[in-house]
């Protein structure tokens, strides 16, 4: 079984975003690297490397490959030609410049992606709901979390209904396609009639609550934490300015 | 009926006509609660009871053209609802009063909660109430309904008899002055039914007037202070006393079994479980099922029967032994879901039921035939969701007849099916058996299972309340 994280949903967000914005800022392919494997090493331990990785691959092979479109296959300015054909030239500053954005995008999807990984998303609610945050935001996050779960099972059930009622699928993309036709339309009229029949039950159980209200859900804190997430608030605004101050400052 | 100031709930309704409709859906219905009473209302599928129970739940009229000309008196208050002008109500105060429990209990869950306990406390939080309040409030009711082993539980992943066992356990939760129940006991087994039973009697005792929905008398309606009957919308009081136990239904369909020595479907030494579970649902399953057999499964609610039908229907694989028969061999299962919603995505009943059907073929040629032993003939151009929950479960049926399968899976199918649906089912289990197929169903409804099975097996206890159930749920 999957792990999730013991620490508050927002002290997860708050190391990620402070790390991200951090690495980003000093802009080292080898400090991308560290934070990268670190991510990795933390999707180990939740027991979720792999579909880390295959999420990450899935995202950032074709942000990677407009990279190196751009900026390394034809690159003007560079000097060191590695080959050139044409209009195109490979030069070693493109390439070097097509990797560190690629690293920094790296970073910046591999931790967003780690942080949907890591937060048990019932915790991320409760959080929301617990903050002084207007309580339509928690109905928002509940509805769009829970939103993609509900049509994964739905459409699986209608699935199993099509199957036995003798619909061959085939496989292959004529296969995906087709079954994506028979589902769609269902999977939607069943979704929006589904959220009409429980809207009026939500509406008369209070939800969402329009005043003060409580949560039966405990999501893990401490003063320990609320630190942590108040020195990583200030790095996600000062890191940046600390590191680009200088060049800032020389440029000036 | 109490017509004095010593009422929680008064209704004078001239006439309700949903919006866009021809014809009015409910008009000449006069209520009036008690503290403490117990009303039923009974009426066929399509009868306006769903309908009813939505207007005195406050969430009808609809303000999108609804035409409600009524008088309701709660809480000491008298709202008068005019077509055109209808009173904007507020939900959460008029559920403080009036509680509903739907016909299909899923529409009551939230879907946004990760237990059910949590699900239970949803109406609690969002009025604020501390969280140890909400800690011993869902300890008592789980002591007083034996829900202790469903509260970790995932509610998306509850089998539809502990959907509707939850649901009215949140309703209860929020102690309202008045509850509607609508079909409270369908898809429960009996020891879920009678703590239902109990929970009732008691919320009675403390004062809860309630309000029973029902197609046919049952235990519950046992002691009921009134009795309405209502046809094509309109109320007629009943004079009889309710039986307190129905007879039950004449053995219409079960005659001797056929040739008994053809197996259709048999399981051996059958286990199932499902992915991310650490115990099986179903375990060492030994059952045949003959040519002309009616056979019924029986077990409590989460015991893995439909389960069971889903791996005869070939939609789950065992972990252990095999299921086979000639039918399957064949390819000639057919399987009514206990949710009609899950089976129909269709636009019209006719092309639901031609779904999957090659044009040309003997079945499509079926289908007229089909619609009329089914008494949807009419409705064939309609959209099965426009239809009453029974015809809606007919068309569900239609589907799976219009192939003549040789065994005949069946989950709950007298839910939601009222005395004329009851009968259409039976004749139709007539046909199947008397062209010397077969039909394994699984039901909680005791007067069908003795009226139609030949022999029942008895699933055990919920070994099923432990798994973690990623198709919908243990059945």
């Amino acid at each position: 079984m999957p792990r999730t994280s013991p620490l508050h949903p927002f002290t997860v967000l708050a190391l990620a975003a402070a790390a991200t914005a951090t690495t980003v800022a000093i802009g080292r392919w080898w400090l991308s690297v560290a934070v990268l494997l670190a991510c990795l090493l933390l999707a180990a331990w939740a027991r979720r490397a792999r579909r880390l990785a295959g999420l990450a691959v899935a995202i950032l092979a074709p942000a990677f490959g407009s990279q190196l479109l751009i900026h390394s296959m034809a690159d003007a300015a560079g000097g060191h030609v590695l080959a050139a054909a044409g209009p195109l030239r490979i030069t070693a500053e493109g390439l070097a410049t097509a990797g560190a954005l690629g690293l920094r995008t790296g970073v910046l999807v591999v931790a967003g992606l780690l942080c949907t990984l890591l937060i048990d998303r019932h915790d991320l609610i409760a959080a929301v709901d617990l903050s002084p945050a207007p309580p339509q935001l928690g109905y928002l996050l509940a509805a769009t979390l829970l939103l993609l779960p509900a049509l994964e099972q739905r459409q699986r059930a209608i699935g199993q209904a099509q199957l036995l009622r003798g619909a061959t699928l085939g496989g292959g993309p004529r296969g995906w396609f087709r079954r994506v036709r028979l589902r769609s339309v269902p999977l939607v009229l069943g979704a929006l009639q589904d959220a009409a029949d429980r809207s009026a039950h939500l509406a008369a159980r209070g939800f969402p609550a329009a005043g003060p209200h409580t949560r039966l859900r405990t999501v893990p804190d401490s003063a320990a934490q609320r630190r942590v997430r108040r020195i990583a608030l200030a790095c996600i605004v000062l890191g940046p300015v600390a590191v680009l101050a200088p060049t800032w400052a020389g440029a000036a | 009926m109490s017509t004095g100031p010593n009422r929680v709930l008064g209704l004078e309704l001239a006439r309700f006509r949903y919006s866009g409709a021809s014809r009015d859906t409910l008009s000449g219905i006069n209520l009036s609660l008690a503290p403490g009473s117990l009303t039923v209302v009974l009426g066929d599928s399509g009868s306006g009871k769903s309908t009813l129970g939505a207007v005195l739940a406050g969430m009808l009229p609809r303000h999108d053209g609804d035409a409600l000309d009524a008088t309701l008196h709660l809480a000491g208050q008298r709202i008068r609802h005019r077509p055109g002008a209808a009173v904007r109500i507020d939900p959460v105060g008029w559920a403080r009063q009036v509680g509903l429990l739907p016909q299909d209990a899923r529409h009551y869950l939230s879907g946004v909660r990760a237990t059910v306990a949590e699900e239970l406390a949803l109406g609690l939080e969002n009025a604020g109430v501390p969280r140890a309040q909400m800690h011993r409030r869902i300890a008592a009711l789980a002591d007083r309904l034996e829900l202790h082993a469903l509260l970790d539980r995932d509610p998306a992943q509850l089998s539809g008899g502990q959907e509707r066992l939850v649901a009215l356990a949140a309703l209860a939760l929020d102690t309202p002055t008045v509850l509607v129940l609508d079909e409270p006991l369908a898809g429960l087994d009996a020891a879920a039914a009678a703590r239902i039973c109990e929970m009732l009697d008691r919320l009675r005792s403390g004062g809860t007037a309630l309000v029973l929905l029902a197609r046919a008398v049952d235990r519950l309606t046992a002691g009921a202070d009134t009795v309405l009957a209502l046809r094509a919308g309109s109320c007629h009081e009943l004079d009889t006393a309710v039986p307190a136990d129905p007879a039950p239904l004449a053995p219409a369909v079960r005659g001797a079994p056929g040739t008994p020595d053809e197996v259709l479907l048999g399981f051996s030494g059958v286990g199932i479980g499902y992915p991310g579970s650490a115990h099986p649902v179903v375990e060492c399953l030994e059952l045949t099922v003959r040519a002309s057999e009616c056979v019924g499964l029986a077990g409590p609610n989460g015991s893995g029967k439909t389960t069971v039908l889903k791996a005869a229907a070939g939609l789950l694989r065992p972990s252990a032994g095999q299921v086979h028969g000639k039918s399957l061999a064949a390819g000639t299962v057919g399987l009514l879901l206990q949710n009609p919603s899950d089976q129909l995505f269709e636009r019209t009943v006719a092309r639901e039921v031609a779904f999957g059907l090659p044009r040309r073929g003997p079945a499509a040629a079926r289908i007229p035939a089909v619609l009329d032993s089914l008494g949807l003939g009419e409705h064939a151009q309609a959209h099965p969701y426009e239809l009453p929950a029974s015809a809606r479960r007919l068309v569900a049926l239609a589907t799976v007849l219009v192939r003549e399968p040789e065994v005949l899976l069946l989950d709950e199918p007298t839910e939601a099916l009222d005395a004329h649906g009851l009968a259409l089912l039976h004749a139709a289990l007539a046909v199947v058996l008397d062209r010397g197929g077969a039909v394994l169903l699984a039901t909680h409804d005791e007067a069908f299972m003795a009226a139609t099975a030949h022999r029942v097996h008895r699933m055990g206890p919920a070994v099923a309340a432990r798994v973690r159930d990623r198709t919908g749920g243990p059945g």
